[in-house]
C-alpha cells in the first residue's frame, strides 16, 4: 500500500461525521488497566465506572446475569468488582465501552462475532503473556482486544466495499483480511490504523493493529504485534473466528511471527501448544456468554 | 489395540457441579502427563463420570481417597489404565469428528492431490491405526467416495485398518453398526452408503469395504512397522494412551518413517503427542490439530 493510498484512507476516516466517538472514559480507563498496582485500582476503575451512568447500569446488568452465577445480583461497581474480581469487570466494561461507542445498526458483521473473536483474542493474549512471564500482561490484553477495531471502521465508513469483502471470504473461505485485498485494495489494519490515531492511542497499540497480520513491517518486529498476531490466528482455529470456515492451515512455530516472540522470550519454546490450544477451549463457552449478556439482552447504545 | 465401543450401561453419574472438589483437576493434569489425554474444563465432568464408576468399583469413599489409589504403588499403574478405559469409553463412532473431517477435505487433500499432480500415479493410502471395531475406516471411505466424485477424481485410494485384537478385526470387516455408533451420520450418508440389516443395524455396502483392508497388526511389532511405508495420512486415535513413554514414542518415530513427506497424522481429539517427537510439526487447523511431516520442497525439514 503506498503513502497517498493511506493518508486518503486516514482523510476519509477523519472526516466521516458518523465516526464513533471514543467514550469518556474509555482512555483513562485503558491506562489505568495497564497499570500493576490491584488495590489502587480497584477504587479508581469503580470511580471512573461510576461517572458514566450508561456504562455503569450496563456493567451492573451483565454482573447479575446468571452466567456469573452470584447469589445476589450485586448493588453497586464496588460490590461488583468486589464479587466478580478486577480483570472480569475490566473485560465486562471494557466491552461495554466498546459496544457503546459503535451504533448497533450499521453493523455488517455480526457484532457478536467481533466481540467473541476479539475478547477471545484479549484472553489469548493474556494467558500466553502470562504463560511467557512477560512484564506487561494487561497491555497484551488490550492490544488483542483492540486489535481488530479497523473491522468497526469498515463497517461504519465503508459497508458496502466491506460488504461484498465478506462475502468473498465466506464463499470462498479465506481469511477476511485477503478478501478485503481482494475486493477493496486495502484492509482492516489500515482503517483500525486511522481510528487509532484518532483516538490517540498508545503507539504500540497503534503497531499493533496496523501490523497484527504482516507483522514484520511493524517498525521495530516488536514482541507485541507477534504475540497478537499468533493469538488472533489460534482463536480463528479454534472456534471464535469470524463465524464462518476458513480454509487454513496454521503452523505457528514456522511463522515469522514465533521468531519475533522468540527472540524476546526464550521461555516460548517450553509452551506447551497443544495443552495450550485445549484451555482456550475451556474459555470459549465463558466468553460467548459474557457476549451474549452483553450485546443480546440490550443492544448497544446510539 | 481395542477400546471398548459400547456406550456405558449406566448413566452418567456426574454434572458440571459435581467437578468442584480441586481434586479432578490433580486427575486431570495426571491423565494428561501420562497419556496425553486433556479433558477441558467444560469436560470435566466425563472425568468425573469415569472416576464416579471407578470409585464405587474401588471402594475409594472420596475423590481424594481415589487419587491416592491412582499415585500410590502397587495399585497406580493398573488404575490408570482402568481410568483410562473409563474415559474413553463410547467415543468410537462413526463421523466422530466433523473438524478433523472438515480439514481433511477442505485443506489437507487439495494441498496433497496439488503436490501429487506432477507424479504418474494417482494414489492415496491411509492407514487407520488401532482401528478398533471400524468406525472410523468406513467414515474415511465414506469421505473419500465423495471425493472421487470432485477431487479424488481417478485417483486410487486404499485404506489400511489395523488393530492387534482379532475380534476388533473381525467386526469391523462386518461392518454392522447400531443406532449408537451411527448417531452422527447424516441421512444422506445412511442412504448412499448402508443398507438396513434389521430394524436396529445397517450393514456398510460392499463398495465401501473394497476400500478398505482390515488386517490384525501390533504397533509395537518393529518388523511389521517397517513395511507400512508410503502413507498420505495415518489416523491413530486414543490408542497410545495405554503406551508408557517409550513405547508411545517408538510407535511416533515409525509413524513418522511410515509417512510420505507432506503427511499427516491425527490423534484423537483431546490427544496430544507431548513433544514426543520434535520432527512433526503441529498444525491447526479450524477446530483440529494435526502433525505435518513437512514436504521436502517446504523447507521446513
Amino acid at each position: 500500500m503506498n503513502a497517498s493510498f493511506t493518508a486518503s484512507i486516514r482523510e476519509r476516516v477523519q472526516q466521516i461525521e458518523t465516526m464513533p466517538a471514543i467514550p469518556a472514559v474509555f482512555l483513562p480507563l485503558l491506562k489505568l488497566l495497564s497499570g500493576s498496582a490491584e488495590d489502587t485500582r480497584v477504587d479508581e476503575v469503580v470511580r471512573l465506572v461510576s461517572y458514566d451512568n450508561t456504562v455503569a447500569a450496563q456493567c451492573l446488568r451483565v454482573a447479575a446475569s446468571p452466567l456469573f452465577g452470584l447469589a445476589q445480583p450485586p448493588k453497586s461497581i464496588k460490590a461488583a468488582v468486589i464479587s466478580l474480581g478486577l480483570r472480569r469487570v475490566e473485560t465486562i466494561l471494557l466491552t461495554c465501552c466498546m459496544g457503546q461507542a459503535f451504533p448497533a445498526t450499521k453493523w455488517v458483521l455480526d457484532p457478536a462475532v467481533f466481540w467473541k473473536h476479539s475478547l477471545g483474542c484479549a484472553l489469548v493474549c493474556r494467558k500466553f503473556s502470562e504463560k511467557l512471564a512477560a512484564a506487561d500482561v494487561e497491555k497484551a490484553y488490550m492490544a488483542g482486544l483492540l486489535h481488530d477495531i479497523g473491522f468497526m471502521v469498515n463497517c461504519l465508513v465503508f459497508p458496502r466495499e466491506f460488504a461484498a469483502a465478506m462475502e468473498l471470504a465466506y464463499r470462498e473461505e479465506i481469511p477476511l483480511g485477503e478478501a478485503e485485498l481482494a475486493t477493496m485494495g486495502f484492509t482492516h489494519c489500515e482503517t483500525g490504523r486511522a481510528l487509532a490515531e484518532k483516538w490517540k492511542l498508545a503507539d504500540e497499540i497503534i503497531d499493533v493493529i496496523a501490523h497484527h497480520h504482516i507483522v514484520e513491517q511493524s517498525q521495530k518486529a516488536q514482541p507485541l504485534p507477534a504475540l497478537v498476531h499468533l493469538s488472533d490466528l489460534l482463536c480463528r482455529m479454534r472456534g471464535l473466528g469470524y463465524g464462518y470456515y476458513e480454509r487454513h492451515k496454521v503452523d505457528l512455530v514456522s511463522d515469522p511471527a514465533w521468531t519475533v516472540l522468540l527472540q524476546e522470550h526464550r521461555d516460548l519454546e517450553g509452551v506447551d501448544l497443544v495443552r495450550f490450544t485445549f484451555e482456550l477451549d475451556e474459555a470459549v463457552e465463558e466468553i460467548q456468554a459474557l457476549v451474549s449478556t452483553v450485546f443480546g439482552a440490550a443492544p448497544a447504545q446510539n | 489395540m481395542t477400546i471398548v465401543t459400547q456406550p456405558a450401561a449406566t448413566p452418567p453419574v456426574a454434572n458440571k457441579g459435581d467437578v468442584l472438589d480441586p481434586v479432578y483437576r490433580q486427575i486431570r493434569d495426571l491423565v494428561y502427563k501420562v497419556s496425553g489425554i486433556y479433558k477441558a474444563e467444560d469436560k470435566l465432568y466425563l472425568l468425573a463420570d469415569g472416576c464416579g464408576r471407578r470409585m464405587k468399583q474401588v471402594g475409594a469413599r472420596t475423590p481424594r481417597d481415589y487419587w491416592d489409589q491412582l499415585t500410590a504403588q502397587p495399585s497406580r499403574d493398573g488404575e490408570l489404565r482402568q481410568l483410562l478405559n473409563e474415559i474413553t469409553i463410547g467415543e468410537t463412532c462413526l463421523f466422530r469428528s466433523q473438524p478433523q473431517l472438515d480439514a481433511l477435505r477442505k485443506v489437507i487433500l487439495p494441498e496433497i492431490v496439488g503436490e501429487k499432480v506432477k507424479q504418474t500415479t494417482k494414489r492415496l493410502r491411509i492407514w487407520s491405526a488401532g482401528c478398533s471395531t471400524g468406525e472410523e475406516s468406513y467414515t474415511l471411505a465414506m469421505n473419500m467416495l465423495e471425493e472421487k466424485e470432485r477431487l479424488l477424481q481417478g485417483w486410487t485410494v486404499e485404506i489400511l485398518a489395523t488393530d492387534l485384537n482379532d475380534r476388533s478385526v473381525e467386526t469391523a470387516k462386518a461392518g454392522i453398526y447400531g443406532d449408537y455408533a451411527v448417531r452422527n451420520t447424516t441421512d444422506f450418508y445412511k442412504r448412499k452408503y448402508f443398507v438396513p440389516v434389521d430394524d436396529k443395524k445397517l450393514q456398510v455396502r460392499p463398495e465401501v469395504k473394497k476400500l478398505i483392508t482390515f488386517s490384525r497388526l501390533n504397533l509395537q511389532d518393529d518388523s511389521k512397522m517397517l513395511f507400512m511405508k508410503g502413507m498420505d495420512l495415518i489416523f491413530c486415535c486414543n490408542v497410545l494412551i495405554y503406551f508408557d513413554g517409550v513405547s508411545k514414542s517408538k510407535v511416533i518415530n515409525h509413524f513418522f518413517s511410515n509417512l510420505n513427506f507432506g503427511g499427516y497424522f491425527f490423534l484423537g481429539t483431546s490427544e496430544s503427542l507431548m513433544k514426543l517427537n520434535e520432527q512433526f510439526h503441529l498444525v491447526h487447523f479450524p477446530g483440529t490439530i494435526a502433525y505435518w511431516k513437512p514436504s521436502l520442497n517446504s523447507g521446513k525439514l
